[in-house]
């Protein structure tokens, strides 16, 4: 058969706990990030963009919406004829079935879904990070290097240091030591959750990972210190640019605020280089007499009465006369009536905000809302649901449910 | 499913757009920050459930060809049917005349090949958004021939010189057709939306080709009044005419007005256009921005005042655009001043500049102009 290169793979199986409210329906790549793309947007579009056109999407937690949202692929292309993007959810084998027990298993129980293929390579991705990266530059260094495996790693402050994965490299760039979350780490270069594997390679210490008792069939985990421990060559691909995970409320809430910075960090404008994403049938957006828009991005189909400052607006949201909206993230669909205060908000799809409605006011207790998935004085409003007039939210709050006037 | 098929006949006849339709046929002219007026009768036909939709066009087609592409927007991208793009045949160094029967000569093959028992009829320069559905409803209950949609302009209305409009009796019988009056007796204009059984069309076409003839209006409707029976239906919503520069520009302003635009594109029929995948409009600190309607991609600096802003626009720090439409990927430089100017794509205006037109003859900037 017709051999392809290289194959991908995304991990889009976790739930993301940490994002609290907001992946309570729907798995954390299928978030909605930056006015109008869900997380998994940048997996994906990188991956074409670099070239990669056969790739499994892993799912397990809830997996609906983003099974939904890929369809048949063709929002990034990738409805071909040979190859283009498939979703593998855990299945039914002859004797057993079981659910993806780790990052390293859900690859291994589908060894069969790659080998179809048969390609020299492997690149596995999360579903979960913030980047624009060309995998194929990767690939080429992976394959100049004779390596059997290839980690992209990035700097991190040596303060944030212990909470990655972390490599220690020689000068020629080769891993001679890995770490996760080292108390007292050795080096700052993270891995990014980007590894190319030689298939070869790769499928046997998946397959030997399987039988190992006690595993955690986890790639940093297990299957990278196994390589590392027989002397496998793995190299470290330094990438620079920008990078975020956006594992919690608030580097999902950083991560948006990163596209209002001017020149932006991430530069979403690069023609040759543009995150697909499934486009909204909506005309373009309505500025009133009145309003007053700045520094905030807006997407197609909003409606804007009041003041913006700072926001994410994705499509098809209305903000009220006389309210007032700032470092805030609106998710689709998202109402505001008049008058109402949103200060540093992240509010979930579809949800309606009355008048006088406050949200982000330090002086309002919110006891009864407090969550340990906020911080840094955000608030997070569920999707789905309604905050009747005069209804006020404090900071760190977390609603889940409709409140009454 | 609905028992029709789409012919769509666009041509740059009998409209006066100056530069706008030089460079592409009036169907492919962007409209409303992200649309081409081909949208509006496109999602139409497909809203009203028709899966079989050709598009008979004369000259300047490209535009209309690049943005239609294999029908995907409008899900007419089909095994069985779809959209079929039907360009003039070229009989020896001539390009044929442009009148409808010519165009619908061109297209016998196609009517032929389709199975569909009705065909909706249509120019491709009107913004509505309506359902054909139950104007062939109300064709089949009158057992009508042809049935001819319209609405009803106010007699002093200066478009409605340049309609073709219909002296209708309460039956709903078309007794009578004029067609560019100086002094229009009848407010009913013809939308030049027209419903017809597919076998006759053919056979109409046939006869009025032998002939010699042209005009659909003047040579078939007009002649056949007595030997055919046409209805007239009546269509409540919103319309605009797109034939001349003014016409344009207004239209484009009433996008502005909460209840048109809802109207047009806030209902359970959504209008589709092709997608560019740009990413949200970004305002920054200088962004003053008052009525007007602004699409994706866009960065505002400066000051936009009831305007309509397509994709990819740049407007820069201390410029000023009034009562404008800036298409896509216009950039207008930092202290640039424009007021009733239309900006076709991908011009450039560097710093400083200033133009203003006026509301009843707003100025033009060809595509790609550089000042």
């Amino acid at each position: 058969m017709k051999a392809t290169k290289c194959v991908a793979m995304i991990l889009a199986g976790g739930q993301g706990s940490r994002l609290g409210i907001l992946t309570s329906k729907v798995a954390k790549p299928a978030v909605t990030f930056g006015g109008k793309y869900r997380i998994i947007d940048f997996a994906l579009s990188n991956c074409v963009h670099s070239g990669i056109s056969t790739i499994g999407v892993l799912t397990q937690y809830k997996p609906l919406e983003l099974n939904t949202y890929i369809g048949n692929g063709s929002t990034w292309d990738l409805d071909r004829n040979d190859g283009g993007v498939f979703v593998l959810p855990p299945y039914q084998k002859e004797e057993t079935g079981e659910w993806y027990k780790g990052t390293a298993n859900a690859i291994y129980q589908n060894i069969e879904f790659v080998d179809q293929y048969n390609p020299e390579h492997v690149v596995i991705l999360s579903g979960d990070h913030i980047y624009k990266m060309d995998y194929n530059k990767m690939m080429q260094y992976h394959e100049e290097k004779g390596a059997a495996a290839t980690i992209a790693v990035i700097p991190v402050p040596w303060e944030e240091a212990s909470r990655f994965g972390i490599m220690e490299t020689d000068g020629e760039g080769t891993i001679t030591r890995f770490a996760e979350k080292p108390k007292e780490p050795k080096s700052n270069l993270a891995s990014m959750g980007v590894y190319v594997f030689k298939w070869s390679a790769l499928k046997e210490y998946l397959i030997r990972d399987e039988k190992t008792p006690g595993s955690e069939n986890d790639f940093g985990k297990n299957i990278i210190p196994a390589m590392l421990d027989d002397g496998q060559k793995l190299t470290a691909y330094g990438f620079e640019g920008y990078w975020k995970d956006v594992g919690t409320v608030q580097s999902l809430w950083e991560a948006n605020m990163d596209l209002l910075s001017d020149p932006p960090i991430l530069d979403m404008y690069d023609a040759d280089w543009r995150i697909f994403s499934r486009n909204p049938v909506k005309p373009p957006h309505y500025v009133a007499d009145g309003a007053s828009v700045t520094n905030t991005c807006i997407t197609e189909g909003c409606n804007i009465y009041g003041d913006v400052k700072n926001c994410i607006l994705s499509e098809g949201v209305t903000v009220g006369k006389g309210s007032v909206v700032e470092d805030s993230i609106l998710f689709p669909g998202v109402t505001i009536g008049e008058n109402t205060v949103v200060k540093k908000a992240i509010i979930g799809s579809d949800t309606t905000l009355g008048n006088n409605v406050v949200i982000g006011d330090k002086s309002v207790d919110s006891k009864e809302f407090e969550s340990k998935y906020c911080s840094a004085d955000i608030s997070l409003i569920g999707g789905n649901i309604t905050l009747g007039d005069n209804v006020k939210i404090g900071v760190n709050a977390m609603v889940t449910k409709t409140v009454e006037a | 499913m609905t028992d029709a098929m789409g012919i769509i006949l666009t041509r740059n006849q009998d409209v006066r757009m100056n530069e706008l339709t030089q460079v592409r046929d009036i169907s492919a002219l962007p409209f409303a920050g992200r649309y081409r007026l081909i949208d509006f009768v496109l999602s139409n036909m497909v809203n009203s459930g028709i899966i079989n939709v050709g598009i008979a066009t004369h000259v300047n087609y490209s535009s209309l060809m690049d943005h239609v592409g294999s029908g995907k927007p409008w899900d007419l991208n089909r095994k069985n049917y779809g959209l079929f793009m039907l360009p003039p045949q070229v009989r020896g160094a001539s390009l044929g005349a442009a009148g409808d029967v010519d165009l619908l000569h061109n297209v016998l093959t196609y009517l032929h090949r389709s199975k569909q028992k009705y065909v909706v009829l249509t120019g491709a320069n009107i913004v509505c958004n309506m359902s054909y559905n139950d104007a062939i409803k109300f064709h089949e209950e009158k057992g009508a021939d042809i049935t001819v949609i319209y609405n009803e302009m106010d007699l002093n209305d200066p478009q409605l010189k340049k309609c073709t409009t219909f002296d209708v009796n309460t039956a709903g019988k078309v007794v009578g057709i004029h067609h560019n009056l100086s002094e229009p007796v009848s407010g009913n204009a013809g939308m030049d939306v027209y419903i017809i059984e597919r076998t006759k069309l053919q056979a109409l076409i046939e006869d009025a080709y032998a002939k010699g003839s042209h005009s659909f209006i003047n040579d078939i409707l007009r002649t056949s009044m007595d030997s055919l029976d046409i209805c007239a239906y009546k269509y409540e919503g919103f319309v605009g005419r797109i034939d001349s520069v003014v016409s344009y520009y207004d239209n484009n302003m009433k996008m502005l007005d909460c209840a048109v635009r809802n109207e047009i594109f806030a209902g359970k029929n959504p209008v589709y256009t092709k997608v560019k995948d740009q990413v949200p409009t970004k305002y920054l600190e200088g962004a003053k921005v008052k009525n007007s309607l602004i699409a994706d991609g866009c960065i505002i600096d400066g000051e936009v005042e009831n305007s309509i802003i397509f994709r990819g626009v740049h407007i820069a720090k201390g410029a000023s655009v009034k009562n404008c439409i800036v298409m896509q990927n216009s950039v207008i430089q930092e202290r640039c001043d424009l007021e009733n100017v239309v900006v076709d794509k991908e011009c450039t205006l560097r710093t400083g500049k200033r133009l203003v037109g006026q509301p009843t003859y707003p100025v033009i900037l060809p595509k790609r102009t550089l000042i």
